[in-house]
């Protein structure tokens, strides 16, 4: 990540715990994503928008995790926030990636889950509880971060 | 369509177009909105912080927010919100070791033009709760709702019953009372009682809105001040009444609403209507004339909305910061080594606003 230590990022680290909001959202192919079906597998559920260049900049990270621990219980729902299919899929269709998109296009599941700062994301254990959250882009596959999802997997 | 009706059509639209506030005021289409503003903390000295107003958060009938994202150097970045008022601002803060602190926060928003129906009362209009109506006619630190406020507004408001009535007079009076100060600096802190002592009721928009506020809560009607920026020239032909360009960082405006039984909010500015008598050309206008008096008549009951809503705070508490209360947060605040940095001094400080509409 050019010109953000991760030393630094890791002070946005928010401690604050809590119950997973529900998720029901369509992909960019029309099928209904829910939270609940992913019950079992740790979740990460990341907040974006094609308009945010940090947004933009992690993204390519979110692929490279979701490759290094391919096979093992764990998914990535990466949720446009309020821009709807034709410009979600057109960014997604340069964007290198094999995790599932949704489309929260009024934003009220972004609302609900108090994403107001983007990129935000919240990590959920097998229990469909946050485990926790960061605002701000990061790289997420850093070996640190690799060993923390690992350590949350049945 | 006959050439007749082509031209007889054609001629009319274009006096509506020479009219002042052409058009029909209440547009049911949405505009979308990215803002974005940058803070430079210059010559650092230990810590440094800033705190920068996000756009009013959720959804109503005339603003949505869309979401906001930041890039830069800072440590730490959190939205935070006032207890109070819900004011929402992003908190930043750089440790001593960074020499050239900054961020950029980029906020996207929606919105459409806003107007009330004055004459048709709706019976399923919301109603305020009592603790509701206590907290918008409660004074503030600037803003006492006793003494002199109180006196003027009751001779103000004589043989007005219900709350439009007293609102409606108000505006008038403040309309009619009050000017624009052009040497106020900001938009004004809005220290009603001393303007009303002093017997000078010039200012911006800071003070002569907050005059109406004052004034309304103290005959009861509940009332706050909605503080912002504007971010796209007026569509109605006044060019005091918008952002001249994109860069917005000196375009901060607040405005005001009240609340009225049946009707629910209801949106006004006369600090605008001294706005257009003052700056719009060729300049100090008389009050009959027609763009004065289409303002005067517009302004009590609508908002053109090519304004952002920040929040409609009061007396806010900086987190993090042992410096002293806000009046109101409608500009980016700084802090290094512990003193405040002077939110409006843009160059100085230094912050950049600017605005562009998204086109779909």
């Amino acid at each position: 990540m050019p010109g953000r230590p991760l030393m630094v990022l890791l002070l946005l680290w928010s401690c604050n715990i809590m119950g997973a909001q529900a998720l029901e959202l369509a992909d960019l192919e029309g099928k209904t994503h829910r939270l609940a079906d992913y019950r079992g597998k740790v979740v990460l559920v990341n907040f974006w928008a094609t308009w945010c260049a940090p947004c933009r900049e992690e993204m390519p990270s979110l692929e490279r995790l979701r490759q290094a621990l391919a096979g093992r219980p764990f998914v990535v729902l990466a949720v446009n926030v309020g821009e709807g299919g034709r410009v979600a899929g057109d960014f997604m269709k340069a964007m290198p990636h094999g995790f599932t998109v949704l489309l929260d296009r009024d934003g009220g599941a972004t609302r609900a889950w108090g994403a107001r700062i983007l990129p935000a994301s919240y990590v959920l254990g097998p229990d469909g509880e946050v485990s926790f959250r960061h605002v701000g882009a990061l790289d997420w596959s850093s070996a640190e971060m690799q060993r923390r999802l690992i350590a949350l997997m049945p | 369509m006959d050439r007749r009706a082509f031209l007889a059509s054609a001629a009319a639209s274009a006096a509506v177009a020479s009219l002042p506030w052409r058009g029909a005021l209440a547009q049911s289409g949405w505009r979308s909105f990215e803002v974005t503003t940058r803070v430079d903390i210059q010559r650092p000295s230990g810590v440094s912080r800033a705190w920068i107003p996000l756009p009013l958060a959720g959804s109503n009938e005339w603003h949505r927010d869309q979401g906001d994202a930041w890039s830069g150097n800072a440590a730490r970045a959190e939205v935070m919100r006032d207890p109070k008022y819900g004011a929402e601002m992003l908190y930043v803060e750089w440790p001593a070791s960074q020499g050239a602190p900054y961020i950029e926060v980029t906020s996207r928003f929606a919105t459409r033009d806003r107007e009330v129906d004055l004459s048709r009362p709706g019976a399923g209009a919301a109603r305020l709760s009592d603790a509701e109506a206590r907290f918008f006619t409660a004074p503030t630190e600037l803003i006492p709702t006793d003494g002199i406020v109180r006196e003027t507004a009751e001779s103000a408001v004589k043989g007005s019953r219900t709350d439009l009535q007293k609102a409606r007079a108000l505006y008038e009076w403040v309309v009619d009372n009050s000017f624009r100060d052009p040497e106020v600096r900001g938009c004004g802190w809005g220290d009603i009682k001393a303007m009303l002592e002093a017997k000078n009721l010039g200012g911006k928009c800071g003070d002569l809105n907050a005059l109406f506020v004052g004034l309304a809560r103290s005959v009861g009607v509940p009332a706050r001040d909605v503080y912002g920026i504007r971010v796209a020239p007026s569509a109605h032909g006044y060019r005091s009444l918008g952002a001249g360009s994109p860069v917005i960082s000196k375009a901060q405006h607040c405005r005001a609403e009240f609340f009225a039984a049946g009707i629910g909010w209801v949106p006004v500015d006369p600090a605008d209507v001294r706005k257009v008598v003052l700056e719009e050309p060729p300049g100090n206008l008389a009050m009959d004339d027609p763009k004065v008096a289409a303002a005067r008549r517009r302004l009590f009951g609508s908002w053109e909305m090519n304004w952002l809503a920040y929040n409609t705070g009061h007396d806010l508490a900086l987190p993090h910061s042992r410096g002293p209360k806000l009046p109101y947060l409608m500009y980016p605040n700084g802090e290094t080594g512990g003193e405040r940095l002077d939110q409006l001094e843009p160059d100085a400080f230094k912050y950049a606003i600017t605005a562009r509409e998204l086109k779909a």
